[in-house]
């Protein structure tokens, strides 16, 4: 393919992604460029398509296998971590991890205690962001126990790749991407405390204002189910109802992307009237599946992240497969004095936040930008940590502003699906790439693409 | 199926409906302006009219704006602040849509989204100064484009009536505006020039006829109504057209009677324990009053009285399936006023707050 053919394929594939609404939005709170006003003075938000580059990035069948079953031993000791902080709490009786770190958590929910969640699963979709280091060897960067997202972009990205490339694809003996609705809509189903054959699942989204929104809507379309907003919700005598055109009917299993603290008034913010009051006592009845259950940001949290390795020993009794990007946290004397020495190498990250905001690249960051660092850390310990910037690996990226294909920093971001019978892992993932040369910002908030992600097949026996 | 998604549904059908009558409005009435004799303002004054915006474009514009044709379709394609202008209809049917984007089909939502696309980006407006006939063509067959699939690639069920249902209650609504104002303007124009025969347009047959044939073109009903009628163009038959001919898709009867059929296979009239009971009746009472006055001898200085019963019935019910079925807070419904001489008090078209958002 020559390089004017690829820009040409390049242009059609966001030229289909734009007609298509395949867009995120961008709040216009001053954190992204508001594009103008409506006539009734409200700030209008910005929808901008994910920039997309059509070179693919590869990931051998070898490669795949490691990652694979040391995603899914992540998540197995995860999920066994919640159920044990909602539950005897033996991990913190026995001082494997600090007790007050996990107590103290901001996603610390006491309401919890006790519960077990239907269908006993906790992370029904857990997203692990990795790295590649210089060696070559993958390394997590973070775990999303919560609402993660991005999946979409996955599916997408490959609809479009076989439109524009088809007979790349067909040649390079990728692995299918499409069925991850389909295996959702199971794991979904899995858990209801209901027959699967008359559970009504519902996918919950804060609505079309979301920067998610696209993907809410993806998801809900190609599993089939419908797509409510709290309001649409109501909870009587402990079980959740939707309220339709012909009155209410009964829900079983919510999918919910919006945030735990907007799920019910009645638990979590009540000074808000966002929510449904009631849900969470039909949950605690049992008569409500929630995806992902509440309660698992005490195992997402960035303070938490340091321990993983150590709840892999301590409650599956095996070595962790997948190596971490060694940690800092901030609310331990040692090491925050560590930090403060040397924030200048350092990259610090405020544990409750996401999508690259409330960091510090101590590398690239002035004077001034450290001192105010210091000084929050000082002031609140336990909302930090840091961590060394690990070299991210590169993949060739078309240069949106040029016509060439340079290197671009990129992360990978795998699925894991976990339903009543087991794990179930998204071949792939979604690979962020920084677009801007030089920088190891991958964020869509912070002017990140993606690409399309294929895990090759295993190559055929060779003939004897 | 959920209330808010029916609202959604019900909304984005009539703001299709409404872009794509006023693209042909405008489009018919450009053209209208060559032949007819008509003073500037008696060509476009209607137009501001059967959308209720004549007040706002007067306080924005000043009264002698009215006579200007090109200020008056920039105001009802473009203006920021017409609620009613087209391209806010469109990003409004779009809005919509993409709130519902896993109900509606990809097909219809592509459509939607490059036509919004198109308009938003700016493409739009240039079109519409180089090739003023290309862009109302081009909305016309987009929005067209959208409603033909969603009968052609989505369920046949319940988000495809409400889609439906919208559609038809804006279109009766607008047919009924657009018939009663250009009546009244038209009986206007006949006055003046009886009382002074030296007036541009006065009352040869040849002038009426034209006017009544642009009407007709404004309904797209311009060739349906030859095959019935045979060429015999008068007011009478022309309003009788419009309001009763059952076969006609634009047609008063005919709105009224599909969208009965879609409510009423939304909640059917038998199920007492469903909500929307007396939203059903009352169409089920309109359709059947214009099926009794379609065999009544049509006297047109009765058609006025006659289209403000259908404006404000259609805007009644529409608030009753909001109020019902959508979930909608309950709003006063607006009292019917007596038939009154011209000019006629139409109501701005009935809108969701929700849906506006």
């Amino acid at each position: 393919m020559s390089l004017r053919d690829f820009a040409r394929a390049q242009q059609l594939a966001e030229i289909a992604l734009l007609n298509q609404g395949v867009t995120f939005s961008v709040y216009a709170d001053g954190r992204g460029k508001s594009l103008g006003q409506l006539a009734d003075g409200k700030s209008r938000q910005l929808e901008k398509i994910f920039p997309f580059c059509l070179v693919p990035r590869l990931i051998s069948a070898a490669d795949w296998h490691h990652l694979e079953r040391g995603l899914i031993q992540r998540v197995h000791a995860l999920s066994l971590f919640v159920d044990d902080v909602y539950g005897e709490q033996r991990i913190l009786a026995e001082g494997v991890i600090p007790r007050e770190l996990v107590l103290g958590a901001a996603h610390y929910i006491p309401f919890l205690k006790g519960l077990k969640p239907p269908g006993g699963v906790r992370i029904h979709i857990a997203g692990v962001d990795l790295i590649r280091d210089p060696q070559g060897r993958f390394r997590v960067l973070e775990d999303n126990l919560r609402t993660p997202s991005g999946v979409s972009y996955v599916l997408e990205n490959r609809l479009i790749t076989k439109r524009v490339v088809p007979q790349l694809l067909d040649q390079s003996r990728v692995r299918r991407v499409d069925d991850y609705p389909n295996r959702l809509a199971d794991t979904l189903r899995s858990v209801s405390p209901s027959f699967p054959g008359t559970t009504s699942a519902v996918l919950l989204t804060p609505g079309p204002y979301n920067s998610a929104y696209f993907e809410h809507s993806f998801l809900a379309r190609s599993m089939g189910v419908e797509l409510v907003q709290a309001a649409d919700l109501f909870v009587d005598q402990d079980q959740v109802f939707v309220q339709t055109t012909r009155g209410p009917r009964r829900v079983h299993v919510i999918y919910r992307r919006t945030d735990e603290a907007f799920l019910d008034p009645e638990v979590f913010r009540p000074d808000s009237m966002l929510g449904v009051p009631g849900l969470m006592r039909a949950y605690a009845a049992g008569n409500v599946a929630l995806a992902n259950a509440p309660g698992n940001g005490v195992a997402d949290d960035k303070a938490i992240y340091p321990f993983v390795p150590e709840m892999i020993r301590y409650y599956l009794a095996e070595e962790p497969i997948l190596e971490q990007v060694p940690t800092y946290v901030c609310a331990r004397d040692e090491d925050r004095r560590y930090v403060l020495d040397h924030l200048p190498e350092l990259v610090v990250k405020a544990v409750d936040e996401a999508g690259g905001y409330g960091m510090l690249m101590g590398p690239e960051s002035t004077a001034a930008e450290r001192d105010e660092f210091r000084a929050r850390i000082e002031q609140s310990p336990r909302r930090y940590i840091a961590q060394p910037r690990i070299e991210l690996s590169a993949a060739p990226t078309w240069d949106p502003t040029g016509t060439e294909i340079m290197a671009r920093r990129v992360d990978l971001r795998p699925y894991v699906l976990t339903g009543r019978d087991g794990p179930w892992v998204l071949p792939g993932g979604l690979t962020r790439v920084a677009l801007r040369p030089g920088s190891y910002v991958v964020n869509s908030s912070q002017g990140g693409g993606s690409k399309d992600t294929w895990v090759l097949k295993d190559a055929p026996e060779p003939r004897p | 199926m959920i209330s808010r998604v029916a609202d959604h549904c019900f909304w984005f059908g009539r703001y299709l409906e409404r872009a794509e009558s006023t693209a042909r409005v405008l489009a018919v009435t450009q053209h209208h302006v060559l032949d007819a004799e008509l003073t500037p303002p008696e060509h476009w004054r209607p137009l501001l009219t059967a959308s209720g915006q004549e007040p706002h474009f007067v306080e924005q514009f000043g009264a002698e704006a009215v006579g200007d044709g090109d200020a008056v379709q920039r105001y009802l394609c473009f203006d920021e602040d017409n609620t009613a202008s087209m391209q806010r209809a469109i990003a409004a049917a779009r809005d919509n849509a993409r709130s519902i984007r896993e109900v509606i089909s990809l097909e219809v939502w592509e459509t939607v989204n490059e036509l919004h696309l198109w308009l938003d980006r700016g493409q739009g407006a240039t079109d519409w100064t180089l090739n003023r006939h290309g862009f109302y063509r081009r909305i016309r067959q987009a929005v067209q484009l959208a409603l033909g699939l969603t009968q052609s690639t989505m369920l046949h069920d319940t988000p495809l009536d409400f889609i439906w249902l919208g559609v038809l209650l804006e279109r009766m609504g607008q047919t009924a505006r657009i018939l009663d104002v250009h009546h009244v303007a038209f009986t206007r124009a006949a006055q003046a020039a009886k009382a002074d025969p030296t007036t541009l347009g006065a009352t040869h047959q040849v002038i009426e006829t034209a006017r009544w044939l642009a009407l007709l073109r404004a309904c797209s009903g311009g060739e349906p109504f030859m095959k019935v009628n045979q060429g015999r163009v008068t007011g009478e038959s022309v309003a009788r057209f419009l309001a009763f001919e059952p076969r006609f898709p634009r047609s008063i009867r005919h709105c009224a009677h599909a969208a009965y059929t879609r409510l009423a296979d939304i909640r059917p009239p038998e199920s007492q324990a469903l909500p929307g009971g007396d939203t059903l009746a009352q169409l089920h009472g309109l359709t059947l009053w214009i099926a009794d006055k379609s065999q009544e001898h049509l006297d047109l200085s009765s058609l006025h009285g006659m289209l403000v019963r259908v404006v404000d019935e259609t805007a009644a019910i529409c608030d009753g399936i909001g109020r019902d079925l959508l979930g909608n807070v309950t709003r006063p419904t607006p009292s019917v006023p007596p038939p009154a001489a011209a000019p006629p008090q139409i109501s701005a078209p009935a809108r969701s707050t929700q849906s506006q958002s």
